[in-house]
């Protein structure tokens, strides 16, 4: 209620509910083991609750804390005003636990649902919601690899606020080359280790919101083998903990200094030193050395989704902001009268070229987030089939594993891109600081550098997510996009999108075929030139498929829907959905065919070319 | 303490404009419009639950808050979200939203105070959509109970409630006996403005209305939630105010520049009519 502050944050609930319910089909999970406790009722009414609370805590706090950034003061960062009170909110109400498993005291909900309340929290403040992000990842590391004692030490108190959380992996001389790490861990007996080494970039490094911190450190054994292979992951608390649960000494982490950056002010980025003074203790993360990278990797999972989540929301919040502003914003006249000074000034949602960017930014807004949807149904769908049908849960799980690339990647590309034509929308207002979408473009840039930049994950996708299960996994997804193909491509409305979806899978698969013959003929340098696009391919076809899919509902909806007013508004929506998807696959989805002609050039002059030969500076 | 708060959704207050009139207006269009409480209403459930709390965490229940709405089916997710925030239990009445009118909300409330018996009914001093402020008093006349309204803080006491009522140009305070009527103004919700006898005297809430923690709205459908007929509560359903059209204000019209300050009274004056 203290609202000096303005929450600039909004969401389209009626969006978000036909994804959940109409497109993704939540309902038919809903009430069944796993999910026994959740029902239609549930889930919409913490959709209203959830963003209630992050439009009346959150929302109010983003602009402030960008303006205000975080301080170090004697060893000791201090963030934005108002966080502490927004971070006890959030764990008082508990939404972060939401879809974990109720024997760790979680709601045990869908992910479907967890993604929309992730989607809120980060939307309505993304720089405050890092921390509590990384505290939940690490935690999520302790419950999947942590011995019995980690659980009970840290478990609870990391998921319901008490503790923050790190994930310690980057250092000046190990960014994308993880493997390079110089941190060093020394045995000091009882699964004790003396941990020495810098990591820079920790996002939550350092803050007073928690009594505690438990960073996740990535360090070498003494004598470990070089490489990822010979890296462990290591529990380095802030305070160390007592046996009895307590918080104890002050650990020897200390924090060297505070990053100033382009956005995510509120976010303290550190640079942490541990074991300055050699008396730093950690605790390998379970009882094997050395399994610090496929433990990293279950965070690094998670957290890439969270990204890609990150990039929807940030750009979701940019585009409904321009929306609300080029419907307010009077300027020029119509364009059939736009010599005559005399008539009414119109709204510059009026404005061909504002719609255009208007309907851009909303395809690509709810095509990703329907991405996002997908990618949270195959989980949900892995945790309703495990134990009862092998076959699923395989080809569920190995469909999540080839869409979290696209998710992190082409969600945090689209993001910038989104907030940058949100800023045009404006025109001159979007620039200026009294306006929130600069504001988001610095914030979602980030997105495609940390987890992981973005051509790591394009690297992912093809050199690794393209083959696995000898190539099964994306197998499934182009014959999953054929099928929608030849169900749908004689439908009355969407006929021609849908065959352009068509010729999008084919050369997609052509493409994927033309990338498995450049790994067989040894031509492996002409793969990273290409992984960017191929990524980008790949998630314009699923995206196109998917709003085609919406679309589809959308026609028959507005089929169903009764004549006259009562209906204006529901079939306002559907032909929303329906526009959206036919802008996306007129003027966006005809890339994927042209990317792969550019693909067929094979060209590399970027190899070709003289390092030299860029300037002469 | 047992506390009866009414509680009202009203069309989303920001997004007024979606509230559209078809073009006979006859009614205001109400499908597919966003529903939210009525804030003051909020504001009341709040102050219910601080005055049947001991205040300390974790929060203890010393007392019942019943809350109770009027209209159809959907007007549930209102009660349900109330009793995610903290209240006991919900009754609906079941009732058209045009077929209402404050009268009648009153009479039909006076007859479920004689059943409930609490010892306060809560309210908002007023709904944001019709902003009509008289509910409140119109269930006290009928009860002929002594009533607050506009209350800015609360303080409870052996067999009634201190209040501190919002007027022109301060706070007045009132004393009232239980059972009583009183309706409450936005800043009863101030990290001070309501005490139990429990409240120790230096405890602070957080500034505002609580949310509901996840696990409490998964446990709100387990409350009670009781349906009942107007016709029970109301023998006589007759409106004492009758719509005979509706329209959307006209739009604002371009301002103009007058020369000097003769043309701008003779416009008042003349084309105006403000003088
Ligand atoms: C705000 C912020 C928060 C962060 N938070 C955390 C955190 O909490 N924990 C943490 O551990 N780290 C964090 N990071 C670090 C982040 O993960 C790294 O910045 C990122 O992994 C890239 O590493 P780098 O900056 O060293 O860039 P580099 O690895 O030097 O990359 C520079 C460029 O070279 C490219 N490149 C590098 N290697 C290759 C290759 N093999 N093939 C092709 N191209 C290559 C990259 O794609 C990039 O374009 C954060 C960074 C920022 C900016």
């Amino acid at each position: 209620m203290s609202t000096q502050a303005q929450n600039r944050y909004k969401a389209d609930l009626r969006e978000i509910r036909f994804l959940l319910f109409e497109q993704f089909k939540l309902g038919s999970l809903l009430g069944q083991a796993p999910f026994d406790s959740w029902g239609t009722d549930e889930v919409n009414m913490v959709l209203d609750q959830a963003y209630k609370f992050v439009c009346d805590v959150l929302g109010p706090l983003n602009q402030s804390g960008d303006r205000e950034g975080c301080r170090l003061e004697n060893g000791q960062v201090h963030e934005p005003s108002g966080f502490k009170g927004a971070w006890d909110a959030l764990y008082e109400a508990q939404y972060k636990t939401i879809a974990t498993d109720p024997a760790h005291g979680g709601q045990g909900a869908p992910h479907m649902l967890q993604v929309i309340t992730e989607e809120m929290i980060t939307g309505a403040n993304t720089a405050f919601s890092m921390y509590p992000g990384l505290a939940y990842g690490a935690a999520e590391v302790i419950q999947q690899f942590g011995t019995a004692a980690q659980k009970d030490r840290y478990l609870h108190a990391m998921m319901f606020g008490k503790y923050g959380g790190t994930m310690c992996l980057t250092e000046p001389h190990a960014g994308s080359d993880v493997g390079s790490s110089r941190s060093v861990a020394k045995k000091i007996g009882d699964g004790k280790y003396k941990i020495t080494g810098t990591k820079i970039f920790i996002s939550a490094g350092d803050h007073t919101m928690a009594e505690n911190i438990v960073h996740l450190v990535l360090a070498r054994v003494e004598g470990a083998p070089a490489g990822t292979k010979g890296l462990s992951l290591f529990i380095v608390p802030k305070f160390r903990v007592n046996d009895d649960g307590t918080v104890g000494a002050r650990n020897d982490v200390n924090v060297g200094s505070i990053e100033h950056k382009m956005g995510i002010n509120g976010s303290a980025t550190c640079v942490l030193n541990f074991g300055e003074n050699d008396d730093c203790i950690g605790e390998l993360v379970g009882t094997t050395e050395n399994m610090g990278m496929s433990q990293m990797f279950l965070l690094m999972n998670g957290a890439r989704i969270s990204v890609g989540v990150q990039g929807v929301a940030v750009a979701s919040f940019a585009y409904l902001n321009a929306l609300e502003y080029a419907k307010d914003r009077k300027q020029g006249a119509p364009m059939t009268s736009w010599k005559d000074p005399t008539v009414p000034r119109v709204a510059i949602i009026e404005h061909a070229d504002v719609r255009r960017m208007l309907l851009e930014m909303k395809s690509k807004v709810e095509g990703i987030r329907a991405l996002v949807m997908k990618l949270a149904c195959h989980q949900d769908n892995v945790r309703f089939y495990r134990g009862k049908d092998d076959e699923k849960v395989a080809y569920h799980q190995g469909q999540v594993d080839l869409l979290v690339p696209l998710v992190k990647a082409y969600g945090s590309d689209q993001a910038f891109r989104v907030c940058e034509l949100a800023i045009q929308t404006y025109g001159g207002a979007g620039y200026i600081k009294d306006y929130p979408v600069e504001q988001a473009a610095r914030d979602a840039k980030v997105f495609s550098i940390y987890e992981g930049t973005n051509h790591i994950q394009a690297m992912d996708l093809v050199g690794r997510k393209l083959g696995q299960h000898g190539g099964k996994n994306l197998q499934a997804f182009v014959s999953d996009v054929a099928t929608f193909v030849a169900q749908n491509d004689k439908h009355p409305v969407l006929g021609a999108a849908i065959k352009e979806l068509g010729g999008a899978q084919e050369a997609l698969a052509g493409m994927a075929m033309r990338l498995l013959m450049w790994f067989q003929t040894g031509r492996i340098a002409l793969v990273p030139l290409a992984a960017n696009r191929f990524l980008e391919m790949m998630s314009e076809t699923a995206v196109a498929w998917l709003l085609l899919d919406g679309a589809r509902i959308a026609v028959d909806a507005l089929a169903a829907l009764p004549a006259g007013e009562e209906s204006a508004r529901e079939r306002a929506f559907y032909e929303g959905k329906k526009h959206a998807a036919l802008f996306f696959a007129r003027n966006v989805l005809p890339n994927v065919k042209k990317s792969a002609e550019i693909l067929a050039l094979e060209d590399q002059s970027p190899l070709d070319m003289p390092t030299d030969g860029f300037a002469t500076v | 303490m047992k506390i009866l708060v009414p509680l009202k959704r009203v069309a989303d207050p920001d997004n007024a404009n979606k509230v559209k009139i078809p073009a006979s207006g006859a009614t205001i269009e109400t499908t597919g419009l966003e529903w939210k409480p009525n804030p003051f209403d909020e504001y009341a459930l709040e102050a219910a639950l601080r005055l049947t709390e001991d205040g300390k965490a974790p929060k203890v229940r010393a007392g019942e808050v019943v809350v109770v709405t009027f209209g159809p089916k959907e007007t549930e997710t209102t009660l349900r979200a109330a009793l995610a925030t903290g209240a006991d239990r919900a009754i609906r009445v079941d009732a058209a939203d045009d077929k209402l009118d404050g009268h009648l909300v009153a009479r039909a409330l006076k007859a479920l105070v004689e059943r409930e018996k609490p010892d306060l009914v809560l309210m908002g001093k007023q709904a944001v959509d019709g902003d009509s402020n008289q509910v409140g008093q119109i269930l006290a006349e009928q009860l002929d109970y002594p009533m607050a309204t506009f209350a800015a803080t609360m303080k409870e006491e052996a067999g009634g409630l201190l209040v501190g009522r919002e007027v022109d140009g301060g706070v007045i305070t009132l004393r009232v006996k239980f059972p009583a009527v009183v309706t409450v103004d936005l800043r009863i919700v101030a990290p001070t403005s309501v005490y139990s006898m429990k409240t120790a005297p230096a405890f602070k809430y957080n500034d505002g209305v609580r949310f509901a923690a996840l696990p409490a709205i998964m446990a709100a459908k387990k409350k009670p939630l009781a349906e009942v007929k107007l016709a029970d509560l109301a023998a006589d359903q007759g409106l004492r105010v009758t719509y005979h059209g509706f329209q959307a204000p006209p739009a604002r019209k371009a301002g103009i520049k007058v020369k000097d300050v003769t043309d701008l009274v003779n416009r008042l004056k003349n084309e105006a009519k403000a003088l």
